[in-house]
């Protein structure tokens, strides 16, 4: 009987164990790195009510974590956010004012919580910095790191292990491809980071977090960058009344039904460009890729379906990396990617009986910009996320108010600009602006493209490592003058 | 082509989306049709003594004392009071929501017709209500987008001829012609691209002109006497397929955009109604019951299995506008009902009734919605008749009790919450003619 009643025993053990909930994540010091997609980023600007409606202010809030501080904004945002002056005959997209808003807690004395940079690539995580003092000289170059970083000494890494945080989400890598999609020309070490660089980066990153914190670390994977509003909205053909179609004419010939056209082409279709003369266009082409010459750096409007290949293998082998890296130091993967395929195949969230989609302007996911989500995007991110969490890491957090944040009082909407300063949407203006907040940094890409793609390999520093002991601390704050 | 017509061109490549989702959905049974079987639980199958018979075993009509009597009359109302709080759970409409229907009373009337033909033969006819609903929120609730306010009305007129084959058993075998009526309102939302933020852009009546929708069903029925004072009874009530020709008629909100109220304005049919079609697959039922009749005392026992499996889907179809139509998942499952009724009667002049049961919801929690959030339901029962030879009145009482139930995040709808029913109510009086 003895034996028998060991194994029994052993049995009873092991069904214990095995009912154990998972440990609870804690939330008392919650840290979000990432890009822009973390800040809060939306309608091409960084703003206090978006980022109020940011995925990892959501979390925090439901989660109660006692404080949760990010770089906020003023109204109408910086830049300022882009707001939607017509809808017919086309949507006429433009800046919601010409002064950008102004930092409200750049004085917080310590890292924030969130430090989502926007536009910052997996390098930038690592190994930039920014300080608030050019911001306030006037200076926008690197307007983000400069608003979020502050100290001009440590990177968003260093200052998310100063804050010793339980709780750490990371969702980084998106601009490291995204570049090649608004770009719509995957370049190797140009618009995109090359594998064995993520690879090496990613690591690094993820075992500074592991080593360095005691904390729960999510990790966060890429999303198909080719299924956002911003690729997906203009057909790469006419339809005629008659229901033909009449294929767009791109640089390198009649552009094919499987082909994208970026909201970039927007201003261009308006000039008649990409349009056949018998249908009253110009003929000219619209470019299909990357431009570079001199200090001029135009981007491609047409991806064809080859282009749009390359970058998805590419996100492929990040998510494989990421998935990897998250198994290999203990941390949890949230696959964003296969949760935003999902609504991008058609499944459509439905809240309230409405059906949320991806559909630009009317879907309710995605904000003007056609990159980032808008308050009802992000908030279903968070929900999504949080229920994650929830079977994850067997807690129960309550939900966000999805009725709230869909019906909230609408963000309060600046002055428009006047007509005469409008053109056609996206409007050149808004298009550059996007460009170089979010979209392939033009700076960086001119720096990478001059360099071909070497350069890239010369910034990723292994002996990084040991910069990113525990305990480092911000240096003191420098005076802010009002 | 002219300049002119490159902004047509661009907006010809940028598709927009802004035809929103019309949802809708429920189901809803009444067995109160006769108000001495109400007060007896529903327990009815083998009593089946009085006119209502024909509502839960028409082949009792064969066994009914006429004294003497050729023909009975019988007319009632039962009376039905709901009233029902709704509160909200995360993430939509979210917890700390809360709002109430408008109360409303329901009169379902009930009318019967025997006509004792010879010993061996008695003809019944009936007309009574199988199914019914209403729902009735307030204008600007969170589930506006669902339903604001339905009324679902379906009458049986349902001929039976029941057929004495000896001293211990009869048959019966009917035909049940439905009629039906539908009036739905739901709200319009969709995310103005303006505002980036969820709006009323409009509202949808869909309802089908007076009771001009029929389809044909059948019953049949048994009644055993068994030794001993005992009597057993075995109905079945077929499955009706009803299709519903109607109209959805569209009107607009304006939202203060009006470029967004014009590109609304050209994708539905405001100001004017379209063709609907839709279809309800109301279910069959079977009820066994045994009774035994004392010289004051009855006392009864009743099984019922209703086939909701037959309502998975609900099909609203706009035949004009295909892109507008939408089915429904609603995924019905087949229930049990347990009834139980005692008859007293301590003379002739009176007679005192008691009940109670048990009703299984076929609901699923998914399914649960504004246009009908069900749960169990545990019933008790109560009434008094007041017999003379030739008419007789019946009084009844229903309490019911019915399980609040949450939808825990699975809504269909994405309308998350508990359903809670304060109060329902039957009462109801039927009177009987005989002559």
């Amino acid at each position: 009987m003895k034996p028998i009643k060991k194994v029994l025993t052993a049995f009873a053990v092991v069904a214990v164990l095995a009912a154990l909930p998972a440990a609870a994540a804690d939330f008392t010091t919650y840290v979000a790195l990432g890009d822009s997609l973390t800040a809060g980023y939306s309608q091409g600007g960084l703003e206090e009510y978006y980022q109020e409606h940011s995925y990892p202010a959501i979390i925090a809030k439901q989660a109660g974590s006692p404080v949760f501080e990010q770089p906020l904004v003023s109204a109408p945002g910086i830049p300022p956010l882009l707001m939607l002056q017509h809808l017919v005959p086309s949507p006429v997209l433009v800046p919601s004012a010409a002064v950008p808003g102004q930092p409200i807690n750049a004085t917080y004395p310590a890292p924030y919580n969130n430090l989502g940079v926007p536009g910052a690539t997996l390098y930038d995580m690592l190994f930039t910095t920014g300080n608030i003092q050019n911001l306030l000289a006037g200076h926008f170059d690197n307007v983000m790191h400069d608003l979020i970083l502050r100290d001009g000494q440590h990177t968003a890494l260093e200052q998310a292990i100063a804050l010793n945080p339980t709780f750490v989400s990371v969702w980084i890598g998106n601009n490291d491809v995204l570049s090649a999609a608004t770009a719509a020309t995957p370049i190797e070490g140009v618009t995109m980071t090359p594998v064995a660089n993520f690879k090496q980066m990613y690591e690094t990153a993820l075992g500074a977090l592991a080593t360095n914190t005691n904390a729960d670390i999510m990790v966060i994977n890429i999303p198909d960058v080719t299924a956002i509003p911003f690729v997906t909205t203009i057909k790469p053909y006419i339809t005629l009344p008659d229901g033909t179609h009449v294929p767009l004419i791109g640089s390198n010939g009649p552009l094919p039904e499987d082909a994208y056209v970026t909201l970039l082409a927007a201003p261009l279709l308006a000039k008649g460009i990409g349009i056949p003369t018998a249908l009253g266009g110009t003929g000219q082409p619209l470019p299909e890729d990357l431009q570079i010459a001199g200090d001029q750096v135009i981007p491609g409007v047409v991806l064809r379906p080859e282009e749009v290949q390359i970058i998805n293998d590419r996100v492929a082998a990040f998510n494989q990396i990421i998935a990897d890296t998250a198994k290999a130091v203990g941390a949890r993967l949230y696959d964003v990617n296969a949760y935003f395929n999902r609504i991008a195949a058609g499944y459509k969230p439905t809240v309230g009986a409405i059906e949320l989609s991806t559909a630009y302007l009317t879907g309710g996911i995605f904000g003007y910009d056609g990159v980032h989500p808008q308050a009802i995007g992000y908030g279903m991110l968070a929900m999504n996320m949080i229920r994650w969490i929830n079977k994850t890491y067997g807690m129960n957090i309550p939900l966000p108010n999805m009725y709230d944040i869909m019906t909230g009082s609408p963000h309060d909407q600046p002055a428009p600009v006047s007509a005469q300063e409008a053109e056609r949407a996206f409007t050149q203006q808004t298009g550059d602006r996007l460009l170089q907040v979010f979209g392939p940094r033009l700076q960086q890409i001119r720096h990478n493209a001059s360099g071909s793609g070497h350069h890239v390999d010369r910034r990723v520093i292994p002996e990084s490592r040991h910069q990113l002991r525990k305990g480092v601390q911000l240096a003191p704050l420098p005076p802010l003058d009002n | 082509m002219s300049s002119l017509n490159r902004k047509q061109l661009f907006a010809a490549t940028v598709v927009l989306l802004l035809v929103p989702a019309l949802t809708w959905g429920a189901g809803f049974a009444i067995f109160e049709h006769g108000n001495r079987a109400m007060a007896m639980g529903g327990a009815f199958t083998a009593v089946a003594n009085d006119p209502s018979a024909i509502f839960w075993n028409p082949a009792g009509l064969a066994f009914q004392d006429n004294h003497g009597k050729k023909f009975e009359l019988m007319a009632g109302a039962t009376f039905i009071t709901v009233s029902q709080d709704f509160y909200g759970e995360d993430p939509y409409p979210g917890s700390g929501y809360f709002t109430s229907q408008k109360d409303q009373v329901f009169y379902p009337p009930h009318t019967y017709f025997v006509w004792h033909i010879n010993d061996k033969m008695t003809l019944g006819t009936g007309l009574f209500t199988p199914f019914g609903l209403g729902t009735w929120w307030p204008e600007n609730f969170a589930g506006r987008f669902i339903g604001k306010r339905i009324d679902l009305r379906t009458f049986d007129l349902n001929p039976n001829l029941a057929i004495k084959l000896s001293d211990k058993v009869a048959v019966s075998v009917g035909v049940d012609y439905y009629v039906g009526q539908i009036d739905l309102t739901s709200g319009i939302g969709a995310i103005n691209p303006f505002t980036q933020k969820l709006t009323d852009i409009g509202q949808v009546h869909m309802y089908t002109d007076g009771m001009g929708n029929d389809d044909w069903g059948w019953n049949a029925g048994l009644f055993v006497r068994l030794p001993l004072n005992w009597t057993f009874g075995l109905s079945y009530r077929s499955e009706v397929d009803l299709n519903y020709d109607g109209y959805g008629s569209f009107s607009q909100f304006a939202t203060g955009y009006p470029e967004y109220d014009a590109a609304v304005a050209q994708l539905l049919p405001f100001g004017h109604r379209i063709p609907m079609k839709t279809e309800i697959d109301f279910p069959d039922m079977w009820s066994v019951g045994f009774a035994w009749n004392g010289e004051k005392w009855t006392v009864s026992i009743q099984y019922n299995e209703q086939g909701w499996s037959s309502f998975n889907s609900l099909d609203i179809n706009f035949p004009t506008r295909p892109d507008l139509s939408e089915s429904v998942k609603e995924g019905y499952d087949d229930v049990s009902q347990y009834r139980f009724g005692i008859e007293y009667r301590p003379n002739a002049r009176w007679a005192f009734q008691a009940g109670a049961l048990y009703d299984e919801t076929p609901q699923p929690a998914a399914s649960m919605s504004p246009l009908l959030g069900d749960g169990d339901r545990t019933g008790i029962s109560l009434g008094l008749s007041w017999v003379h030879p030739n008419w007789r009145l019946d009084i009844g009482d229903l309490y019911l009790f019915v399980d609040q139930r949450a939808t825990n995040g699975q809504s269909y709808d994405g309308y998350d919450g508990r359903y809670k029913t304060t109060s329902a109510n039957l009462i109801g009086a039927s009177i009987t003619m005989s002559f």
